[in-house]
């Protein structure tokens, strides 16, 4: 049977992040201070052991897959990748745009997308939704929790 | 003190009305996060934390517990009226309570697991009374090399002993500890894997962490994947009081279930899920009416429901006596005390008992409020399941993202976010556990530091850890945790025909 290439990517970025963690923690003192212990010797013991683990996934991902993964069932399920571009988008305009136009409005933005992610097309009464529930949040976690959130745009006017 | 004492004086904390007020926010929070599909206690918690600054420590972490047993309750709902179960612990309440919902007897499925979660979550609490002192009795012996060996046990049995693969669960375990290394060393001040960001100097935040694994990557993997699934919503027909034959049937997988439930949670090996399938099991084996099971038997439902919230009180044994998170609202619970300054464990009981005891005394007030919440109120609940998908989800991402960019007003957090909203679908998608990654995140640097404590103690040898019993004895355990079912994998292999 044929690996599932999905599998060995992931297998391989396990090992490929222990191997990262290995080479960062070179930079790193391993000795030193009281304990004798630096800060570089649990990193190493991280990056070998993930290494390892990365190895073993990927002998499973060339035998016969991922134990108790159905990647049968998977077929049936297709990715879809409208629905997961619109709400990807969403979350990075989000962060793109929340420091110019303030949190309500780049929280409407996020909502109207992941919405449309979900097959919703009534855009109009979900940018109302949006706007509403964004103002609510807002008042809730700027005057009752004390978070700061960024006025943007309609500072002025509040 | 004794007990008794102890726990009324934490009565007088949590039945200040500045108590009960957080303590009802939370039951109410939980159930209704618990109803949600898409959005769990552990999120909740997590968007939560900043009001650590403004509310003092005992209103708070009342609210967050009652978020989190109260999770457990609402939960089950979700389970019995929709075909798709909310939390993994009430996939087998899905089973059967689905089936009874079909069948007309939603109310019944209804009113056996809430009656069934408030008498499991009272006896339960009624166990973390009594058994917490001892519990500290046995922390107050223990030095830096047992919470040591302890913690390895517990990342250990969060990661393998549960989920369907032990290898997966191990690799989710790892990638919290990576997580957990970012930021600065809190012993010699070195920056460790921060690759000169100035974000990352502070390390990653739980709430970034939490919230993208569960709430953005949940919408992701539902988005993308789930989208086509139809859901049914049942509808509650005809009284929700159970019948005297109902009661008859659900008492003894009530008291079986609490008791299943009761030492999986206590136990470093966290986790609701086993225990539940361990009531259904059992229940099925007991029944005097087998041909109903999987067409809607009402034990299936009450012992399973006991079993999780059982469990659920249970986890907070570990949690508070030795400051052992064994499950991610746990953790996530752990980093709220620690945002006080707090370091949950033997010495907490003696530091700050009324805050401890206040915390126990609430639970017996929650499930109170939970029963009442749950039962007559239901139907307040059942409108939440009414909210279409599309808004649910762009709400909860609002939330979220609200959450994660308010922290610090950095749009790099909602960068991070994103990335680990699309590990956690990749996890999702290939079968890896997340909570392992939450307990591994925040238990981490704890046990690095004890570790290293430990080695100061014994001027760097190694040794320690395997010449003081206790610790010897407990990563003894670990190691036979590991290796048992690979060696009984071995053996059977070698039998092929047996």
């Amino acid at each position: 049977m044929k690996a599932p290439a999905g599998q060995v990517a992931v297998a391989a970025g396990v090992t490929l992040l222990g191997v990262l963690i290995l080479w960062g923690s070179f930079y790193l003192p391993t000795g030193g201070g009281y304990a004798q212990v630096g800060p570089g010797v649990v990193p190493r013991g991280v990056g070998v052991l993930t290494i390892v683990l990365g190895a073993f996934l990927l002998r499973e991902a060339f035998t016969g897959g991922f134990r108790g993964v159905d990647e049968e069932a998977e077929v049936h399920l297709p990715m879809d990748w409208p629905s997961f571009g619109w709400v990807s988008g969403g979350i990075i305009a989000y962060g793109l745009v929340i420091e110019h136009l303030g949190f309500i409005v780049s929280s409407t933005i996020l909502f109207v997308m992941v919405a449309r992610g979900f097959n919703s097309r009534r855009w109009l009464m979900n940018a109302v939704t949006g706007v509403v529930l964004a103002a609510i949040v807002f008042a809730i976690f700027n005057y009752g929790l004390g978070l700061t959130l960024p006025t943007g745009v309609f500072g002025k006017v509040l | 003190m004794d007990v008794w004492a102890q726990l009324m004086q934490g009565f007088a904390v949590a039945l200040t009305m500045q108590n009960l007020m957080w303590c009802l926010v939370g039951c109410m929070l939980g159930t209704a996060v618990g109803v949600l599909p898409g959005v769990g206690p552990a999120v909740t918690v997590a968007l939560l934390l900043p009001i650590t600054t403004k509310v003092d420590a005992s209103g708070a972490l009342i609210m967050f517990a009652g978020i989190y047993y109260g999770a457990m309750y609402g939960g089950s709902t979700t389970s019995i009226l929709l075909n798709t179960p909310g939390e993994s612990a009430t996939i087998v309440t899905a089973m059967e309570g689905n089936e009874m919902a079909k069948r007309g007897r939603a109310g019944p499925a209804l009113a056996t697991s809430a009656i069934g979660s408030f008498f499991a979550g009272t006896i339960a609490t009624i166990g973390l009374t009594f058994l917490s002192p001892l519990v500290v009795e046995l922390g107050l012996k223990f030095g830096p090399p047992e919470y040591f060996a302890l913690m390895v046990l517990a990342f250990t049995t969060v990661s393998a002993v549960l989920g369907e693969s032990t290898l997966r669960g191990l690799v989710s375990l790892f990638l919290g500890l990576a997580i957990g290394l970012v930021g600065i060393d809190n012993q010699t001040g070195q920056a460790r894997f921060a690759f000169g960001v100035p974000q990352l100097l502070d390390g990653i935040e739980v709430v970034t962490v939490a919230v993208g694994l569960f709430a953005v990557g949940e919408t992701l993997y539902f988005a993308a994947k789930l989208n086509q699934v139809n859901e049914k919503l049942e509808s509650i027909k005809g009284s929700i009081w159970m019948k005297a034959e109902d009661w008859k049937r659900s008492i003894g997988p009530w008291i079986r279930g609490t008791l299943i439930g009761f030492p999986f949670g206590t136990i470093p090996a966290g986790g609701a899920e086993i225990p539940t399938f361990l009531s259904y099991a059992i229940e099925k084996k007991l029944t005097k009416h087998p041909e109903e099971f999987g067409k809607g038997a009402i034990e299936g439902v009450a012992g399973p429901e006991a079993a999780n919230n059982s469990s659920s009180t249970g986890t907070m044994v570990p949690l508070l006596t030795l400051g052992l998170p064994t499950s991610a609202t746990a953790a996530i619970l752990l980093s709220a005390f620690q945002q006080y300054g707090l370091q949950p464990g033997p010495l907490l009981f003696e530091s700050n008992s009324a805050l401890v005891w206040g915390l126990i005394a609430s639970f017996y007030i929650g499930n109170v409020m939970l029963l009442v919440l749950n039962l007559p109120l239901v139907g307040l609940w059942v409108k939440l399941l009414q909210i279409p998908r599309p808004q649910l989800y762009a709400g909860i991402l609002v939330f979220a993202t609200m959450g994660v960019y308010g922290m610090r007003q950095s749009p790099f957090d909602v960068f991070l976010l994103y990335a680990i909203g699309l590990l956690g679908f990749l996890m999702r998608r290939y079968g890896f556990p997340t909570a392992p990654v939450i307990v591994g995140m925040i238990l981490g640097p704890l046990a690095e530091e004890q570790m290293r404590r430990s080695l100061s103690i014994s001027q760097g040898s190694w040794s320690i850890f395997v010449t003081h019993g206790i610790s010897a004895v407990l990563l003894g355990i670990t190691v036979a945790v590991l290796l048992l079912p690979l060696i009984a994998k071995l053996f059977r292999r070698r039998q092929p025909a047996g």
